[in-house]
């Protein structure tokens, strides 16, 4: 009986093993969208910058903030078009209406890598002339996902 | 002597109401006075009220065109005196009239006397134009009516400006009408007026006799004989898809690239060239980058250039969309500049309308690219 017993340990712990896998796997794979992209930006920042601590929400806030006077005219800052607080909702140039920025009200923002990298591309050109770092970006994110 | 002359009759009201007879019909009587309400809406709405109105003006126009088509009508089965038949049309008897009333006077006429008659000719046929040259007007310049099917943008034009000229010819005719009415009744003593009403008039001598209810039944299967025909015929031709417009079918990403920072543009505001170059110059366009990655730029491109101004027959490609500004902005076409004058620059800076560019703002239907006048939906806090 003992052979039988030691093999029924062995397959469980197998089991065992295997599952946690598909879990960690799992756990990789549907791992929200936006951690994934700021995970993204800050392998980035990483390889630039090895004593890289992590980003900032003060700041990200910074950054919102700012005015670079560097980019176009029509559009000094983030918040010309943003508003000074990221809860309340925007308007653009052209009169339509811009969802918040916070996390806290907009859910569904800040999960689709592509998109958050087009704006970031036009917005930061437009904002400061450049586009912007890795670091930046990260920064930006983190904030509004704590707002 | 003269026939139409009763010199033997007293001047002014006959009292004894014997000598009362009825006259004008009881449908000839309501056509009258529905006449006269559609034409005052007609008009009011036209002259005078801002062109979001068009909605109630066709509606009265269409009113106007089924009463013209029972007068019509009712000018061949009618009773006596509605006959066009019967009308003194001669032009040696209107000529006699009016040597006659250069005289201080006006003969008794049971129905209408020549000037009456050339008056109610002269009316009903400005009236036809008008409600012909509207249908052609609605047809081409707002893609709408029964005519829609058939009528291109120029010659709606033409149409609209012969419309406005019919228009004051009207207000002319109306206002002769008007002062013959007066005339009859303060200088000639004749009780036109109450005539109208009640459908009698001091008549004594007066050859065909009428009883009151004779003619109520036939007048009501005439106007509806022909206001069914007209109605089911116009909705059906009103139906057909509309000449020189078609729906677009917009792809998802002019949708999303283009709609998220402003109004998703109908593709017909923009000439082929214009649109060209708008996306040659993403990278600063009206002062923001709002490049695109390749793939989206193609695509959105031979959306906008198979879809062009220059595909559409509509009033907005045709004034607006055909015309290139240098900087291909819509409102610094003149059509744009002139339609938009009267609105004071605190409306386009409202919340809820933000930028001139905004057109859904106000017009509801500019997705479609038609830009309807009766589509003008002003928000809360804007007047013209």
């Amino acid at each position: 009986m003992k052979p039988h017993a030691n093999s029924f340990t062995l397959s469980t712990l197998a089991v065992i093993i295997f599952t946690s896998w598909i879990l960690a796997g799992a756990n990789v794979a549907f791992a929200s969208p936006r951690q994934n992209i700021l995970a993204d930006y800050a392998a980035r920042v990483k390889i630039q910058t090895p004593g890289f601590e992590g980003f900032s929400t003060d700041r990200g806030k910074k950054l919102f903030l700012s005015k670079p006077g560097t980019g176009k005219p029509d559009i000094p800052s983030c918040t010309t078009c943003h508003s000074n607080n990221p809860a309340n909702p925007g308007q653009t140039r052209a009169g339509k209406a811009i969802e918040p920025m916070a996390v806290s009200r907009s859910p569904a923002r800040y999960t689709d890598f592509k998109k958050v990298e087009k704006w970031f591309r036009r917005n930061c050109k437009s904002v400061t002339g450049r586009i912007c770092t890795s670091l930046e970006k990260g920064d930006f994110l983190t904030f509004m996902i704590n707002q | 002597m003269d026939s139409n002359l009763h010199n033997n009759l007293p001047r002014g009201p006959v009292e004894k109401p014997d000598q009362y007879r009825l006259v004008w019909d009881l449908p000839l009587r309501l056509f009258h006075w529905f006449m006269v309400i559609a034409v005052s809406v007609a008009g009011i709405t036209g002259f005078l009220a801002p062109s979001w109105w068009l909605d109630t003006h066709v509606v009265a126009g269409y009113a106007i065109g089924i009463l013209l088509v029972f007068r019509i009508a009712w000018g061949f089965v009618g009773s006596h005196y509605s006959k066009f038949r019967q009308f003194p049309m001669a032009i040696s008897g209107m000529l006699r009239h009016l040597r006659m009333i250069t005289t201080g006077k006006s003969d008794d006429h049971a129905g209408h006397n020549p000037l009456g008659s050339w008056m109610i000719a002269i009316l009903i046929s400005t009236l036809t134009g008008l409600v012909l040259s509207g249908l052609v007007a609605l047809a081409g310049q707002e893609k709408l009516g029964p005519l829609a099917f058939l009528t291109t943008y120029q010659v709606g034009h033409l149409a609209k400006e012969i419309h406005e000229f019919i228009a004051f010819v009207l207000l002319g005719a109306i206002f002769l009408h008007l002062t013959g009415v007066f005339a009859e009744i303060y200088i000639f003593r004749h009780p036109v007026l109450k005539a109208m009403f009640t459908g009698k008039k001091p008549m004594a001598n007066l050859s065909p006799g009428m009883k009151t209810s004779a003619y109520i039944g036939r007048g009501a299967l005439v106007f509806v004989v022909f206001g069914v025909l007209l109605i089911g015929v116009g909705a059906s031709l009103a139906g057909k898809p509309p000449m020189g417009w078609r729906a677009v079918d917009v792809p998802a990403d002019y949708k999303s690239e283009c709609g998220d920072c402003h109004v998703v543009y109908h593709p017909g505001l923009r000439s082929k060239e214009a649109w060209q170059s708008i996306m040659a110059g993403l990278a600063d366009h009206y002062g923001e980058d709002a490049s695109l990655d390749e793939a989206s730029v193609a695509s959105i491109s031979s959306y906008l250039e198979k879809n062009d101004a220059g595909t559409f027959d509509t009033k907005a490609a045709n004034q607006m969309g055909k015309v290139n500004t240098p900087t291909f902005r819509i409102t610094e076409t003149r059509r744009w500049k002139r339609k938009h004058r009267k609105i004071e620059p605190s409306v386009f800076r409202l919340k809820s309308v933000g930028s001139k560019i905004n057109c859904n703002a106000c017009h509801e239907d500019a997705s479609t690219g038609l830009f309807n006048d009766s589509n003008v939906n002003l928000p809360n806090g804007a007047q013209e």
